[in-house]
């Protein structure tokens, strides 16, 4: 008897196992072309993508589009081994960090010659097209953006009623709102992430608006850079938590959610976690004070968006997604439930952005001509390794104590310049 | 104490009354119940902390799940797709222990009862290929699973695990037979008993604690396999659960009460294997770990 049932529990198996084999690709018998989608950022995006792609479908009846989240922590790796196994999908949610390095692998099919040709032309938001095309060496459309981000410094409105416009405003308020023992004025990132932040915060500060020199020097160790981070560092467990030295942004969103702190950098993608911990008339948003002469200095955030694989059959049918996805109505739906900035000039407009607070504040400071924007090095393919594995660690000791901030901004500007030297002397430059 | 149960050669018989003093000495409790309690206060700690996360409403900081709520777990069963990925978990975890049972039981048993030429490397060499992490097999894998035609499917996900359980299964399970000693298997055989019949009837029944601790090692292995189960993998509905696990953690944002309730889910089958099987285990894997 006991036999019996382990081997009809074994047949179950077998035909559940044999079930879930090998794609022969769905839709493929009904005439229809399939086309596969990899979202670079699945999980909470999923349901959004159903929807657009159910809309898509609707519309393109001959076309069915696959849809697969990648965990965005393994997205270039699974995009690195699709490519080295020849696998990659037809559309490809690409964000302008490692845009560099899919192209390097030439791996992806430029889209200006679609894009002339599109009813989108000229709707997408210039500087955004801009970023992505200075990602490249040969200066082409590899990516199409849908959305794009900036950093803010969130706070809970009933512990700050006044939001700084300049940095000292924004020291002293940090200080007045620590009242120890278990309440602190800001939160520092010290863990995963932490340079592009406190590059961010830098840049904002000195007002430099170039990440090199004329010469080809990193600008990173500028003096008034190394007047900032000092100040910064001794905020460290004098008006923050102690745990900051090793706070991702994770760690950083969920103590801000303890409501015991009363500001905390990050960007636009934070704002449903803050609504969900504190409701949405307790948050607010400024975007990084002003710097030298009121001016407001940005650093680029990555630009997100799709891209054509050179391996895919159905390039047509790949790039009319990727048409409809930048387009008016689906870019609209797709930044309205994300939080974050259209990149569809005329979703820029839609009444939604001007009726959330921190989005209005963000198109405001990035049309603003006083705003002057620092585009990142996304293209040295060493960029992300620089800014993470080498110098993220580095960071902490600064906050530590254990490093000079003139001695870490030093290391970081040498690592960049050697880096921008060997992407120019290799794309001839 | 029940007549079936065997005492082992050797074991000292403590009387009752002994038993119960040596239980009561307080210098006992302070040196092994306490730091046995603050350890197990250590790691249950985070332990807690999941289910906390998982069991209190969106919002809340409170120390104490209360109102208990299942809506995250909702969200990860429903919304996530955890009822698919853990189906598929199963599917794959069932295959790779059975499969991967059988073949270090052959295994085990050639590298047991036969001496053969390069026998000595052949260990080495299986015990080498646990030095080598899956990240740097990744691209070859990958290229031979799509000429097989394996990648997309549970198969591929079961060779593949399969694969990297062998050789520490097999390393295992001939220790185990090693254990039997082959003049019962001589006498079986002078009975009349093929060599087959003679493993089936006397060296199988013996192999118990290790069939599980090979068994159970594979499953956990398999169970909490993310490498293989994204990079082999580009089909929504053949995910598994540490890939739905990883969904809870965005770019900008994390889900953590998501996050809580999908490590209960994932952490649940584990728990229980490792409840049930926990005593052959420990015996187990000690006893294969010496004799070979």
């Amino acid at each position: 008897m006991k036999m019996k049932v382990a081997w009809a529990a074994l047949a179950v198996l077998a035909v559940t196992a044999t079930g879930c084999g090998s794609d022969s690709g769905s839709g493929e018998g009904s005439g229809k072309t399939t086309i596969t989608f990899w979202d670079n950022n699945g999980g909470a995006r999923t349901p959004i993508y159903q929807e657009l792609i159910k809309r898509f479908e609707a519309a393109n009846p001959s076309i069915h589009v696959e849809y697969v989240g990648v965990p965005i922590a393994s997205v270039q790796q699974k995009y690195d081994t699709a490519i080295a196994g020849g696998d990659t999908p037809d559309v490809g949610g690409v964000t302008t960090s490692y845009l560099a390095n899919l192209t390097g692998q030439q791996a992806l099919e430029p889209a200006d010659e679609w894009l002339a040709k599109s009813s989108v032309n000229g709707k997408l938001a210039t500087s955004m097209l801009d970023s992505v095309r200075k990602t490249v060496p040969d200066g082409k459309l590899y990516l199409v953006p849908g959305t794009s981000n900036m950093d803010v410094v969130w706070y809970l409105k009933d512990k700050l009623q006044q939001a700084p416009d300049t940095w000292d405003e924004f020291f002293t308020h940090a200080d007045e709102l620590t009242k120890k023992p278990d309440e602190y004025g800001y939160t520092i990132r010290g863990g995963a992430g932490s340079i592009f932040q406190i590059l961010a915060e830098m840049y904002s500060y000195s007002g430099v608006t170039e990440f090199f020199d004329a010469s080809g020097r990193s600008t990173v160790n500028d003096p008034k850079n190394v007047e900032f981070l000092t100040k910064m560092a001794g905020l460290y467990k004098k008006d923050t938590p102690e745990a900051d030295v090793t706070n991702d942004f994770p760690k950083m969103v969920a103590a801000f959610g303890t409501g015991k702190i009363a500001m905390m950098h990050h960007n636009l993608g934070s704002y449903n976690d803050h609504v969900k911990a504190h409701g949405k008339d307790k948050i607010g948003a400024f975007a990084l004070p002003t710097g030298p002469g009121g001016k407001r200095t940005i650093v680029a955030n990555p630009v997100d968006g799709f891209a054509v694989f050179k391996s895919s059959e159905h390039k047509d049918a790949a790039w009319k997604f990727v048409e409809f996805l930048v387009s008016h109505d689906s870019n609209s739906y797709w930044n309205q439930q994300t939080g974050q900035i259209p990149a569809n000039t005329e979703a820029q407009g839609d009444s939604w952005v001007q009726g959330l607070e921190h989005l209005k504040t963000a198109v405001d400071t990035l049309n603003d001509p006083n705003t002057q924007v620092v585009s990142p090095p996304y293209y040295l393919p060493q960029f992300s390794s620089i800014t993470k594995a080498d110098t993220e660690p580095l960071f902490q000791k600064v906050l530590l104590g254990q490093m000079k901030p003139q001695e870490f901004l030093d290391t970081l500007a040498q690592k960049l310049t050697d880096a921008q030297a060997e992407w120019k002397k290799a794309t001839g430059g | 104490m029940s007549a079936d149960v065997m005492i082992r050669p050797g074991t000292r018989v403590v009387p009752d009354g002994a038993r119960r003093r040596k239980r009561r000495d307080p210098g006992r409790v302070l040196r092994l119940y306490v730091p046995l309690g603050m350890y197990l206060v250590f790691t249950l700690v985070p332990f807690y902390w999941m289910l906390v996360f998982a069991l209190r409403p969106a919002g809340s900081t409170d120390p104490v799940p209360w109102p208990i709520t299942f809506e995250h777990f909702e969200t990860v069963w429903n919304d996530i797709g955890y009822a698919v990925f853990f189906k598929n978990s199963v599917i794959v975890g069932v295959w790779s222990l059975l499969v991967t049972t059988v073949i270090a039981v052959m295994g085990g048993y050639a590298l047991s009862r036969y001496r053969f030429r390069g026998r000595g490397l052949f260990m080495v060499v299986l015990l080498c290929t646990q030095f080598i992490p899956g990240a740097m097999m990744l691209i070859p894998l990958f290229s031979i699973f799509k000429s097989l035609g394996l990648i997309n499917s549970l198969a591929g996900l079961v060779v593949a695990d399969t694969v990297f359980n062998l050789p520490l299964s097999i390393i295992l399970m001939s220790g185990f037979i090693s254990a039997v000693p082959f003049t019962v298997e001589e006498a079986a055989m002078v009975d009349g008993c093929t060599r087959f019949r003679g493993f089936l009837a006397i060296v199988l029944p013996q192999l118990r604690p290790g069939l599980i601790a090979v068994g159970s090692f594979a499953f956990i292995h398999t169970w909490n396999n993310f490498l293989f189960a994204l990079m082999f993998v580009s089909k929504q509905d053949s995910f598994t659960i540490p890939v739905g696990l990883s969904y809870t953690i965005g770019e900008y944002s994390a889900d953590f009460e998501a996050l809580a309730a999908g490590g209960v889910v994932a952490a649940l089958p584990v728990v229980c294997v490792f409840a049930v099987v926990q005593r052959y285990l420990v015996h187990g894997i000690s006893a294969g770990a010496v004799k070979g």
